[in-house]
């Protein structure tokens, strides 16, 4: 099976694309791609001052890799969430992230939960409600917080996030089950900035899975290759291999999903609901934080760690 | 000596040449989600695999 540019050995198919190329060929198409989609979406341009969240994994050293070949400014941020599994999770996860920074030299900021704020993330899901019996909410919600909390205290334009079409479609499948049209309708590629909330973009929403993995280990990215250990048996990871399982049946049928979604979503067939009237102006700085909240006193996330 | 396939940690053996894809299959494992290498190289899923070669499953979904 030869590549479909050269002579070379195919390194990668992709049905879906109808398209297989080689090594050589397949890193050249996917940085390509990556500046197409930024392009699409006017997610940023040259100019802008970036900060990409990244966990030691393949999906967003591969986006801080590409983003920097590209000639983007662009630091990265890594949260050790203190997760300790017989691999050492977190730990581990960090030092991926820290040696990828150290290679290129480039910054990156770590933010400890557990030195910084006190406590890590399974400490604090063990003394909540939300929490209590797997800390994947409280996770998400602490890594919400100290991201936006980050790139709001450094000033950067954008916040960019390794979320793949396979994260976007997984996500898209749950809440069309569930008709949640206000969770439907924030769904995008890039959302814009509110008041104390910083523009995000996600560059990788229109790559495979596969195609993020792929890059990875034909650019020799180190990344930790273990699962977070809570993901084990999620909801997300259920959907994933259900709609994998279709994809294989019908190549294209995820692309399409989501492409088509995009197209509704920009018809106006599904809406993001506006703000409930005075929701904006009622919002204030939380006392302990100053990052801006609608919640009464305290924001959800210290109220979540001064609960722990 | 027949074809060894690594994936997270467990080692599994298949007899006489064999595609990727098919070797995935064989093991219960979707080609959609998964990858596999052979010496680091990244093999397409139609590459065959011979009698005493050792590659490795890389998973290619995560969550959480």
């Amino acid at each position: 099976m030869y590549c479909h540019r050269c002579s070379q050995k195919a390194a990668i198919r992709m049905p879906h694309h109808r398209l297989q190329l080689c090594k050589e060929h397949y890193l050249a198409w996917f940085i390509e791609h990556t500046d197409h989609t930024i392009r699409r979406y006017h997610m940023f341009d040259r100019s802008a001052h970036i900060l990409v969240a990244v966990s030691g994994g393949k999906d967003s050293l591969s986006l801080w890799d590409v983003l920097w070949r590209l000639g983007y400014q662009v630091d990265g941020m890594y949260i050790n969430l203190g997760i300790q599994s017989e691999d050492d999770y977190s730990n581990r996860s960090q030092r991926y992230a820290e040696e990828f920074a150290q290679q290129r030299s480039l910054k990156l900021q770590v933010v400890d939960m557990a030195r910084d704020y006190g406590e890590s993330i399974p400490e604090v899901a063990l003394g909540s409600h939300r929490g209590h019996s797997k800390p994947c909410a409280v996770c998400g919600l602490a890594k919400r917080h100290v991201m936006n909390r980050a790139a709001n205290d450094g000033q950067y334009d954008v916040l960019v996030t390794a979320h793949n079409l396979d994260d976007e479609v997984a996500i898209l499948f749950g809440n069309t089950l569930a008709w949640d049209t206000d969770l439907l309708g924030r769904q995008a590629p890039v959302l814009e900035a509110r008041p104390g909330f910083v523009r995000k973009a996600k560059p990788f929403c229109r790559f495979y899975e596969r195609e993020t993995v792929a890059y990875a280990l034909l650019q020799q990215i180190p990344y930790i290759e273990e699962e977070c250990p809570y993901a084990v048996g999620s909801k997300q990871l259920r959907y994933k291999t259900l709609l994998n399982e279709l994809e294989e049946e019908r190549p294209g049928l995820k692309l399409n999903f989501y492409v088509k979604y995009l197209q509704a979503r920009e018809s106006g067939f599904i809406q993001p609901r506006p703000p409930e009237e005075g929701t904006e102006a009622e919002a204030h700085r939380c006392p302990s934080c100053g990052q801006l909240t609608t919640s009464s006193g305290l924001c959800t996330f210290c109220r979540l760690f001064e609960q722990a | 000596m027949p074809v060894t396939l690594i994936y997270r940690k467990q080692e599994f053996q298949l007899e006489g040449t064999i595609t990727v894809k098919d070797a995935l299959q064989k093991l219960n494992l979707s080609s959609a989600s998964h990858l596999v290498t052979r010496d680091g190289e990244l093999l397409n899923d139609l590459e065959p695999l011979r009698n005493g070669e050792v590659v490795k499953i890389v998973p290619a979904i995560s969550g959480g």
